[in-house]
C-alpha cells in the first residue's frame, strides 16, 4: 500500500464518520423530513468544488507568472476534482428539489449559473484532452481557468442577487440548530480532505503522464527559451 | 426516503468509484515500463 492509497483510506474512514455525523447525530428536520439530510453532502460538495476552481485559478495564475509545469498540472487537478464535486452538488440537489418543489430541475440562477459552472470546467478538461499537451494549450487552459472562475461568485451570490427557488445561505444566517450545524462543519472539513487527496493524487497522476509526455520542468524551460516560442520572433 | 436513499447512493458511487479509478490508474502508471 503506497502513501497514496493510505491517504485514500485515511480519507474515506473521514467519510464514514461524516455519514455517522449525518444519519445517526443530526436531527430530523420538521418541515422537509428526512430528505432534508441531503444538505450535508450536497452544500459541503458545493463548496468544496469552489475550493478546487480556486486552485485551478491560482495554478493558471502563477503558470502565466513562470510557466511552471506544477503549477499547470494542479490547475488541471483541481479541474477534475472541482467537476466530480459539481456533479455530486447538482444531482443531490435535483434528488432533494423533486420531493420538496415537485420538479427536479428549475431554470433559476442558482442552479443555472451552477450548470454553467460544470460545463465551464467541464469544457476545460475537454480542450486539454484534445489538445496535444504543451505549452501553448497550457497557457490557453489558465486563460479559461481563471475566467471561469468568474461564475464562482455569481453562483454564490445568486441567491442574494435574483429572486430564486433556492434557499438562501443558511450557515451565515445562523438558521441552523447547534447539532445541525456541527455536522455540516464535519461533513465540510471531511468533505475537503477528501477533495485534498483527491487532487494529490491527480497531480501524481498528471505528472507522471507529463513524465511520459516529455513534459518536466527542465524541457518546459528550454521550450519557452527557443526562438520560435517567444511571440514576436527576432528577425 | 427514496431520494435520500438515492441521492448518497449517486454520492457515493461518483465519489468513491472515482478514487477507486484514480488509484488503479497511479498504480498502472507507477508500474515500471517494460
Amino acid at each position: 500500500m503506497n502513501r497514496y492509497e493510505k491517504a485514500a483510506g485515511g480519507a474515506v474512514a473521514l467519510m464514514l464518520l461524516a455519514a455517522g455525523a449525518i444519519f445517526l447525530y443530526a436531527p430530523g428536520d420538521y418541515l422537509h423530513g428526512p430528505v432534508q439530510r441531503i444538505f450535508y453532502l450536497h452544500v459541503s460538495s458545493a463548496i468544496t468544488a469552489f475550493g478546487c476552481f480556486a486552485v485551478v485559478l491560482i495554478g493558471g495564475i502563477v503558470y502565466l507568472r513562470n510557466e511552471s509545469p506544477s503549477a499547470d498540472r494542479i490547475a488541471r487537478a483541481g479541474a477534475l476534482v472541482g467537476v466530480v464535486f459539481t456533479t455530486v452538488t447538482l444531482v443531490m440537489g435535483m434528488l432533494w428539489a423533486k420531493p420538496v418543489w415537485g420538479a427536479y430541475w428549475v431554470w433559476d440562477a442558482r442552479l443555472t449559473s451552477t450548470l454553467v459552472l460544470w460545463i465551464i470546467y467541464a469544457g476545460y478538461l475537454l480542450v486539454r484532452r484534445l489538445a496535444e499537451p504543451g505549452r501553448q494549450s497550457a497557457r490557453f487552459a489558465a486563460v479559461v481557468g481563471i475566467f471561469g472562475f468568474a461564475d464562482v461568485p455569481v453562483v454564490y451570490f445568486s441567491v442574494s442577487w435574483w429572486n430564486t427557488h433556492h434557499p438562501g445561505p443558511l450557515i451565515i444566517n445562523n438558521a441552523l440548530p447547534p447539532e445541525m450545524l456541527a455536522t455540516f462543519l464535519f461533513t465540510m472539513l471531511c468533505t475537503l480532505v477528501l477533495a485534498g487527496v483527491m487532487i494529490g493524487v491527480r497531480y501524481r497522476i498528471e505528472t507522471l503522464l507529463d513524465g511520459r509526455h516529455g513534459v518536466t520542468e527542465r524541457a518546459h524551460v528550454v521550450a519557452s527559451r527557443r526562438p520560435e516560442a517567444s511571440p514576436e520572433p527576432v528577425p | 426516503m427514496t431520494y435520500l436513499v438515492l441521492a448518497y447512493t449517486f454520492a457515493v458511487v461518483v465519489l468513491g468509484g472515482y478514487l477507486v479509478w484514480s488509484l488503479r490508474r497511479l498504480r498502472e502508471l507507477e508500474r515500471p515500463e517494460r
